[in-house]
């Protein structure tokens, strides 16, 4: 389990456009879009490889300026039943 | 309501990135989130890459780091992180983690052409002592050294600095900074008579103009980058200028995008101050009262071996001396940089030079000028550095919000470590040097060692190691905390040989079995990063620290604790000569411990237990093996350099202040940091009236120095028909020793490869993708063609990474040095490319 949390800076102008392409991906939501135009992403991928995918295919999308990756969580990757909760 | 974890999880991640964006979320899951008592404990760290020293908030969970964020209370990067610090938590637990001592063996016994075989700590370093004894018995202590690192912690470096200079009394201590600063540091003594940048990465909010030389912020200082684009985007009328050997990302920013050909950054730094002179655009006032000029030797050649041709051939080999000359002398010295001439010998069109001067001249714009290894890695660093400061300088843009020429660090702690404690070859903490008498007179006063332990020749240096180790006069040698093998020049030639050589014992400390590991004969295994308590300085001066988060797998052991372990193997009757002990009669008898760390001084501090605000109790492994709070030993042992020691302006705030704060930037006066050095108003050791006192020079002057053009050690011709370039990319750092065991990072960027011209493939029938050979005098590396891509080199110039243990760069690199900085030239040498 991969679970990112991050900020993808667009034009305000774009962001509804930006926002669908975003939703669009495998495992991904926005939670926000402030009225600059970032907006609050989260990815959750079952596979770690995954993640650095949706984070270039992010880049691709028309209007996107930049992408800041926040926060990152990896707990399954320690070994089955070492964080069950 | 009852969320799952993941959901819990998720709304984490969701939060937290609504705080680095300065937003806020809302509705019950957040609210429930926010409430729920999660078993995840959270602590402030750096991290563990680059210079840039971006916070990062540290996520524990039953012994293991589960999850890491950008901290949003980090200056630095105000809750980023670029996509290394994203998956810094994956970096210690990969699956070949070292956690025993291993020993080359034969038959039951150390064999340098045995098999690594694990062995007990006390093995190691039995086996260990008596080598480095033998040594010191038959050639006397310049036969013993060490090869450190900028990404050692602070009390690493000082404590393996001391036991070098102080117990071992080598000065054979190096840091691998030698091949990332040393020329930053050689220019910042000269101009300023201090090191490290006057001003700090608040410039970024403050500049008009950002000028990069060399640097390629988009991939090697993302967080950097990213600030420094904001502020492009959102000041009117700022400007990028973008300065390299080849098209890179940063070009994608830039308003003024220039490829020059190698080495004639000389020439383009010149220019710029003749453009300046000739317009008479520079500050008369600041000039008259705050600069002198000054010409340097020239002809120095190249910091090879002495026989080289090329070093023979040199009038002036390694002067670095430079003579007072006239406002007008200098003028006339810059004259022959005409924008005519400058734009035939650098490529670049006249237009865009002429703008980027402009620039520069203008008295209304604020400039800031960044620069890294393209500057450092130069046979002519030290010199293309000052040019800079000259440029400054003659603009009086310095020392205040914006106006700031900003040497970049590529290590988390070469400046905090390698040069603020003074882990080269000729230094000693805070600023001081072996070759100065009174230096070493303050140095043995606070490490209480008699008159006359610390050598006055400096030791050698990290290309000089090398050689050494080849030629068989340095036999008994420690790495720490850097890949060496893998990332020195020439390898084929100095580096392995030296390793290898029956004469030599080389002894490796590190987490991963690296390249330089599995050359050793001793590998011990490290601690690293979380795993013990430790203190970074990055390349605003922002000391930063962090509490040890998690416990080392196996019987892995931080670097400071082997080097303090290693020490009680040593009598002083077996290093030191009697009539040095005669002059303390009472250390005969002791261990090189009991007179250097356990000696009533540096183990002042007791045992404490550590907590947090928020009353979590953290464990600090070495100092429960020491029975004293070693790091607070060390640290306030340190400060006594900086506060009682012959230069001021190295001032650091008492050790506890660091663990409340998110780094402060030293000088730190009164408890207060200092943004922009020299200035009034801004740094207390600026008296008030004086404006503006380059305080480390005696005359309170910055010297502006001339330097000519001169050609690199080695230029392409008709048998080896290319540039080759060394350096990095975004997902991994450096010898890729950590990021490439990161999968995601591997997997994102898997193998080095060759960027090329399109043309330049075609003229050779090479295909995109298709498998080369690169090769220079010195050896021969496979590699694949990339004609697209991130980098778009101009024709006659290819690039190759370095992080690939598959395909070692450095194979190909020539060991040419800056005469002045001794540190290697990784960015030119003359290369061909064919069909594998």
């Amino acid at each position: 389990m991969s679970i990112t949390g991050l900020i993808i800076h667009t034009a305000p102008k774009n962001a509804a456009s930006v926002q669908q392409a975003v939703e669009a991906l495998e495992g991904t939501e926005v939670h926000k879009v402030t009225h600059d135009g970032r907006m609050i992403v989260t990815v959750d991928n079952e596979d770690d490889g995954k993640a650095t995918q949706t984070f270039d295919a992010f880049r691709s999308i028309a209007g996107v300026l930049s992408t800041s990756l926040v926060y990152t969580h990896f707990e399954d990757d320690y070994g089955v039943g070492e964080h069950q909760s | 309501m009852s969320i799952s974890r993941r959901d819990f999880i998720k709304t984490q991640a969701a939060i937290a990135a609504a705080t680095a964006a300065g937003t806020t979320l809302s509705g019950a899951k957040i609210a429930e989130a926010q409430a729920h008592d999660d078993t995840i404990r959270w602590d402030k760290g750096a991290c563990r890459f680059c210079g840039t020293g971006c916070g990062v908030l540290v996520g524990t969970k039953q012994g293991r780091i589960v999850a890491t964020q950008g901290d949003p209370d980090a200056p630095v990067n105000k809750g980023l992180n670029c996509i290394k610090g994203y998956f810094l938590s994956k970096i210690m637990y990969g699956k070949d983690r070292l956690t025993k001592p291993l020993l080359r063996k034969t038959k039951g016994v150390y064999d340098k052409e045995g098999q690594f075989e694990e062995v007990s700590w006390d093995e190691a370093f039995d086996v260990m002592a008596d080598k480095w004894k033998e040594a010191i018995k038959k050639k006397g202590p310049t036969s013993v050294g060490m090869f450190g690192s900028g990404q050692w912690t602070i009390w690493e470096g000082y404590a393996a600095s001391k036991f070098m200079k102080g117990g071992m009394r080598s000065n054979n201590i190096d840091p691998n900074a030698r091949h990332c600063m040393a020329s930053a540091v050689g220019a910042f003594m000269r101009a300023f008579g201090i090191d490290e940048p006057m001003g700090c990465y608040d410039d970024l909010e403050h500049a008009d103009v950002f000028v990069l030389w060399g640097a390629n912020m988009a991939e090697m200082h993302p967080i950097l980058w990213s600030r420094l684009t904001d502020t492009r985007l959102t000041r009117e009328g700022c400007e990028v200028h973008v300065m390299s050997t080849f098209e890179h990302r940063s070009f994608e920013l830039a308003d003024n995008g220039m490829v020059f050909t190698p080495q004639t950054d000389l020439a383009i730094a010149n220019y710029i101050a003749n453009y300046i002179i000739q317009n008479k655009a520079y500050n008369q006032d600041f000039i008259d009262k705050h600069v002198n000029f000054n010409a340097t030797t020239t002809d120095i050649g190249y910091g090879l071996r002495p026989e080289h041709p090329l070093q023979k051939a040199a009038k002036n080999p390694d002067k670095g001396k430079f003579d007072k000359v006239t406002f007008d002398e200098y003028a006339a010295m810059v004259a022959e940089y005409t924008l005519e001439k400058t734009s035939e010998m650098s490529g670049v069109p006249a237009e865009q030079l002429e703008r980027l001067a402009k620039a520069y001249a203008d008295p209304n714009k604020k400039v800031t000028s960044f620069w890294t290894m393209g500057f450092n890695q130069h046979t002519r660093g030290v010199w293309v550095n000052g040019l800079v400061y000259n440029i400054h300088l003659l603009m009086g843009k310095i020392s205040e919000p914006g106006n700031s020429p900003f040497s970049l660090t590529g290590q988390p702690s070469a400046c905090g470590t390698a040069r603020e404690v003074g882990t080269f070859a000729h230094r000693l903490p805070a600023d001081l040097v072996v070759m100065n008498e009174k230096h070493r007179d303050f140095a043995e006063k606070v490490w209480e060692l008699p008159k006359g332990t610390i050598p006055e020749k400096p030791g050698y240096h990290a290309v000089l190691q090398n050689r050494m180790l080849k030629d068989g006069k340095l036999n008994a040698y420690w790495v720490q905390c850097n890949n060496n093998m893998q990332a020195a020049a020439n390898m084929n030639e100095e580096t392995y040989p030296g390793y290898r050589n029956p004469e030599n014992f080389i002894t490796v400390s590190d987490p991963y079995p690296t390249v330089t590991a599995m050359a050793a004969d001793l590998i011990l295994p490290t601690a690293m990063w979380m795993e013990k308590e430790g203190a970074y300085g990055n390349a605003e001066r922002r000391t930063q620290f962090w509490r040890q988060q998690v416990d080392a797998p196996g019987e892995a052991k931080s670097d400071m604790w082997q080097v303090i372990e290693f020490s009680k193997r040593f009598k002083v009757e077996e290093v030191w000569p009697a009539d040095l002990i005669a002059l303390k009669p009472e250390l005969s008898g002791k261990t090189l411990y009991e007179v250097l760390f356990r000696n009533g001084h540096t183990d002042k501090f007791p045992l404490q237990e550590i907590t947090d605000n928020a009353g979590n109790v953290y464990n600090n492994s070495e100092s429960k093996d020491f029975g004293f709070y070693v790091q607070k030993g060390i640290f306030e042992e340190y400060r006594e350099f900086q506060w009682n020691g012959p230069k001021k302006g190295h001032e650091m705030a008492p050790f506890e202040a660091y663990h409340n704060a998110r780094g402060l930037r030293w000088p730190v006066l009164d408890g207060q940091e200092t943004l922009w050095r020299f200035r009034e108003g801004y740094d207390k050791h600026v008296k008030s009236g004086e404006g503006i006192n380059f305080y480390g020079k005696p005359d309170g002057r910055a010297a502006i120095i001339f330097a000519p053009f001169e050609p690199a050690a080695e230029s392409p011709d008709k048998e080896f028909d290319l540039w080759l370039s060394t350096g990095r990319v975004l997902e991994h750092w450096h010898s890729g020793s950590m990021t490439r065991r990161v999968p995601e990072l591997y997997r994102a960027y898997p193998d080095a490869k060759i960027y090329m011209h399109p043309e330049d493939a075609k003229e050779r029938k090479l295909k995109r993708g298709q498998e080369v050979k690169i090769q220079t005098r010195r050896g021969e590396v496979t590699s694949r063609v990339e004609t697209r891509g991130r980098n778009k080199p101009p024709r006659g110039l290819v690039f190759m990474p370095w992080f690939d243990a598959g395909q070692l760069v450095n194979k190909l690199t020539l060991d040419a040095t800056d005469p002045l900085s001794k540190e290697t030239d990784y960015k030119k040498c003359a290369c061909r490319v064919v069909r594998a």
